[in-house]
């Protein structure tokens, strides 16, 4: 089990891949089903034993891409914290700014702090459908300028290096129907990290000018709403809250009392009067952070969540669905077949020589002809064929096939006696010579002399021979080095 | 259970080597025209994971048949010592470089083995084979005989009544052009020799049929992953100011023709490699890319963004931040902030662009012209690509490792087509997914992949492959 970074593993994963694709199959299937046997308990957890794969490979060429991937990654989470929190503090502090003159609308300060994010949670929600709509689409498409996840892929990729082998391969390569869906979900986290900062910076704001100065809130409509319909909406709004932080629920008499009118300055004239009343109207503010935070911090810390479990499950499918990575499993899990051969070949080194073939040659010879292991069921067969070699056939003897050894000895003996002008061996061209052949001519060789031609007459038979066949005699009979061993093809073919 | 072993026996050139080389799926078996060039047996076991199945031992051709007969014969006294007499023979011929052949081919048989011999069906039947017959037939061993269908006359008949007086079983065979039903039935029919080795015959098929199958998956799998990585690559580069934009197209388009090029023939190696080919060599014409005026697109770029998207960026930023004057001012300013906020936001943008484009931050430069080649947008290239891969597929599954000639894809004799309606919707929805590149999902290389798998296993996919 690794506990290194899945997506440094995803991405150093895509060079493992592509530097192990140089290696034999036959070396892969071997190696990883060795690794593989090793890692049966992890059989269903399949991105587990492609991590470990990995690691156990340690090839020297991969990791930098992963560790400078999630530098990157780690970076810019930073950014966006960092950014978040500023921006929620900057924008909190405009919303909140109170002077002693002009109080804080709370219906104000809800629509900038709470009702946005609401809407962009919506849009989130919209985003995070598993299913496309056109129109849908096209307003996610929209939005995406605005969501700093995506622009902080942006920015990503000008630190990912220029080979695209960095963290932006995740968006950026021709594996995007595969990686392209972490990249979504990368992109939706640090969106939720930017709007959870936010919201911090929003309630770290909020709590500072709380302890640091003297707010009043206040609340005004030009619609013709009571305090009571207030109040009940308000309570309504309140929902999540009520039941464990009442003291958060603004009061019916709160509400009464803070009801600003402009003419009449409302209850903020009588506050400067009463100093309990200007007390009560600083009373809303754990109404205000209540709703920021159930409205606007939990809820992003809810999709955040959802979006780094649904990240880190894209990481692992797409490690498990890269290029290669299905058929590295198959290798890690499925038995290593093997039906080649233990040992390598040994073959036998056979001398060079080379044997003249006499085309069309006219022998002029009156010759026995030694019909090799039942080469011609008659030699008449082949008798016109030797005319016009020039070769008249004086016997028609037997050797090889079912005379015995010493029965070819005694016609070689017997033949020799003879000073035969020269010898004609009928054989067959598709039966390659074997030592049996080759003993029988080196004895005829041995017993009639040297110079006495000896002529191999290579027949095809009746179908004809084929040219692989008389290489075959001619490299085989290349060996005996006799210049006066001569290969004459009858038939067609040879 | 013992291991069956099968010694592959028989004359020199007459086709054991490509037997043992189709069985054992091993293209490094040597076939030399050189008969007695192998002089040692070399072993080929079936194994699983290390534990062996059956083992084929490739043997020596018979060199001196004749001689050892006659040897035999006089010192047997007997038929029931003939088996003994044989193994005599080899010890007292251990030395001896005249019987290297035969002593090599009959220890493992001495030892237990089954006898495969070989013989050339396509030659007729000779009277020099008989003592080497005779010889196995003295070691008394389970024997089967093979009629390998070298050429292309028929001489099988003949054989089989010659055969059939040496041994109780004679199957005819061609090593070159049997497919993988007809390679499972000759292991079954090896099961027939000997009672106690059909089961782990069975079991070496049942193994093999497995493995046939993970082959077939992981084939389409390789396939399916070409087919996405042609459809949606995409060749983009900056164009420098001053650039022959033309210059640049042709030289976009030239190098995206490669790219897919490198994609297909990777695909291919991988296919035989699974199928264990190596160093095949291919005759197969390019791919055409049917229409290539279509995916050239030349854009502007910035972020990532285009130069509309980057002036809407600016107006939506610059209203954000007048939005905030606006809120300090509780709205006196009549959102006057937000709307000049917009306008200065996206004037900025469009007349700024040009210059922020050219910046270059750690090397990259923040955008600017932008040539692009693809993604493949014509409809019919993924069906001619997969046509081709799933052509190769079948000619390279089908094709035993005794042939040893090239590899001849002419798509234009066999035509594919997906036949079932529903099948081309569901090929045609992934397809789409890949070419708007939009709506990813990690398992749509892997669906693709299962319906290329379900092409595959169609019996007689293309009729008229034209190999071999």
């Amino acid at each position: 089990m690794t506990h290194s970074s899945l997506l440094g593993d995803l991405i150093d994963l895509t060079e493992a891949l592509e530097t192990d694709s140089a290696i034999n199959l036959e070396q892969r299937k071997q190696r990883d089903r060795q690794i593989g046997q090793g890692l049966q308990q992890y059989r269903h957890r399949p991105a587990v034993q492609i991590r470990t794969w990995l690691h156990d490979l340690n090839h020297p060429r991969v990791g930098n891409q992963g560790a400078q991937g999630v530098r990157v990654y780690h970076l810019i989470c930073l950014a966006l914290i960092v950014t978040g929190l500023i921006s929620g503090w900057v924008l909190a502090s405009a919303v909140l700014f109170y002077d002693g003159n002009q109080p804080i609308n709370i219906v104000n300060a809800l629509v900038v702090l709470v009702l946005p994010q609401m809407l962009l949670l919506l849009f989130w929600l919209m985003a995070a459908l598993p299913w496309r709509l056109p129109l849908l689409n096209s307003i996610r498409q929209s939005f995406s300028l605005l969501n700093p996840g995506r622009l902080a892929g942006q920015l990503a990729g000008l630190f990912s290096g220029s080979d695209g082998r960095g963290l932006d391969q995740l968006w950026h390569s021709d594996h995007a129907a595969i990686l392209y869906p972490s990249a979504r979900w990368l992109f939706s986290f640090w969106s939720q990290l930017f709007a959870v900062s936010f919201n911090l910076g929003i309630l770290a704001s909020a709590f500072y000018l709380v302890s640091s100065s003297d707010l009043a809130f206040v609340w005004s409509t030009t619609l013709n709403i009571s305090s009571e319909a207030f109040h009940h909406y308000l309570n309504i709004l309140s929902t999540p809250w009520a039941g464990f932080l009442p003291e958060a629920v603004p009061g019916a008499e709160l509400v009464a009392k803070s009801r600003y009118y402009r003419l009449e300055e409302g209850s903020l004239a009588a506050a400067r009067e009463i100093p309990q009343l200007a007390v009560e109207l600083g009373q809303w503010w754990p109404f205000l952070i209540a709703a920021v935070s159930f409205y606007g911090l939990l809820p992003r810390l809810l999709t955040m969540t959802v979006s780094w479990f649904r990240f880190r499950h894209h990481l692992r499918q797409a490690l498990c669905n890269f290029p290669g990575a299905p058929e590295l499993l198959a290798r890690m899990n499925s038995p290593l077949v093997s039906t080649h051969a233990a040992e390598p070949e040994s073959l036998l080194k056979m001398p060079q020589g080379d044997i003249a073939r006499n085309t069309a040659k006219d022998w002029a010879l009156r010759s026995p002809i030694i019909d090799w292991s039942g080469t011609a069921h008659d030699v008449k067969d082949v008798s016109s064929v030797l005319s016009g070699l020039g070769i008249e056939p004086l016997d028609h003897l037997y050797a090889g096939g079912r005379q015995t050894t010493e029965q070819d000895q005694e016609l070689v003996l017997g033949l020799c006696r003879r000073k035969p002008e020269g010898v004609g061996i009928l054989v067959k061209a598709w039966e390659p010579p074997m030592l049996d052949f080759l003993d029988f001519v080196k004895s005829l060789r041995r017993q009639c002399g040297q110079k006495m031609p000896i002529i191999i007459l290579l027949w095809g038979g009746e179908q004809g021979g084929a040219i692989t066949d008389r290489d075959t005699w001619q490299l085989t009979l290349g060996q005996l080095s006799d210049p006066d061993l001569h290969i004459e093809p009858i038939g067609p073919g040879l | 259970m013992t291991v069956p072993i099968f010694a592959i026996v028989g004359h020199p050139n007459k086709g054991k080597s490509s037997i043992v080389s189709t069985l054992s799926e091993d293209e490094s078996v040597a076939i030399s025209p050189i008969p007695g060039t192998t002089m040692e047996n070399r072993h080929y076991p079936m194994a699983v994971d290390g534990e062996v199945i059956y083992e084929l031992i490739d043997t020596p051709g018979f060199q001196r048949a004749r001689a050892a007969l006659e040897w035999m014969r006089r010192h047997a006294r007997s038929a029931v010592d003939r088996a003994e007499i044989v193994r005599r023979f080899v010890e007292e011929h251990q030395a001896d470089p005249a019987f290297v052949a035969e002593c090599q081919l009959l220890t493992p048989i001495l030892e237990g083995a089954g006898i495969l011999y070989v013989v050339d069906g396509s030659r007729p039947f000779g009277e020099d084979y008989e003592a080497e017959m005779e010889i196995l037939r003295w070691t008394g061993q389970p024997s089967l005989a093979l009629i390998n269908m070298i050429g292309e006359s028929d001489y099988s008949g003949e054989w089989q009544k010659a055969l059939g007086q040496y041994f109780r079983i004679v199957r005819v065979f061609d090593a070159l052009e049997a497919d993988f039903d007809r390679r499972v039935q000759l292991l079954l029919a090896f099961g027939e020799i000997r009672e106690e080795w059909r089961g782990a015959l069975k079991k070496a098929v049942h193994i093999l049929r497995e493995e046939r199958a993970r082959r077939q998956a992981l084939s389409a799998r390789v396939m399916a992953e070409m087919l996405a990585g042609m459809i949606s690559h995409v060749r983009s580069s900056r164009l420098a100011p001053g650039t022959d934009i033309n210059e640049v197209r042709a030289a976009q388009l030239q190098a995206y023709k490669q790219d897919l090029m490198v994609m297909e023939r990777r695909c291919r190696d991988e296919v035989e490699q699974i199928y264990n080919h190596s160093n095949l060599e291919r005759q197969e014409p390019l791919v055409q890319l049917l229409d290539e005026d279509l995916f050239s697109n030349q854009t502007w770029v910035l972020f990532g963004l285009t130069r509309k998207q980057l002036i809407a960026t600016g107006a939506l930023g610059g209203a954000a931040a007048g939005g905030v004057i606006d809120l300090a001012v509780h709205g006196a300013s009549l959102l006057l902030g937000s709307g000049l906020g917009a306008v200065a936001g996206g004037v900025s943008a469009w007349l700024t662009s040009d210059r922020i484009a050219n910046v270059k931050v750690l090397g990259h430069p923040l955008g600017g012209e932008e040539i692009s080649v693809g993604p493949m947008r014509n409809i019919n290239f993924p069906y001619v690509v997969l046509g081709r891969a799933l052509l190769h597929q079948q000619i390279v599954a089908e094709r035993t490792h005794a042939y040893r000639g090239p590899i001849e894809i002419n798509p234009q004799l066999s035509t594919w087509q997906v036949s079932d309606a529903g099948m081309r919707r569901r090929f045609e929805k992934l397809f789409s997914r890949l070419r708007k590149q939009d709506g990813y999902r990690e398992d749509t290389v892997s669906l693709l992949a299962e319906l290329i798998e379900d092409q595959i296993r169609v019996p007689k996919l293309f009729e008229s492959p034209s190999e071999p």
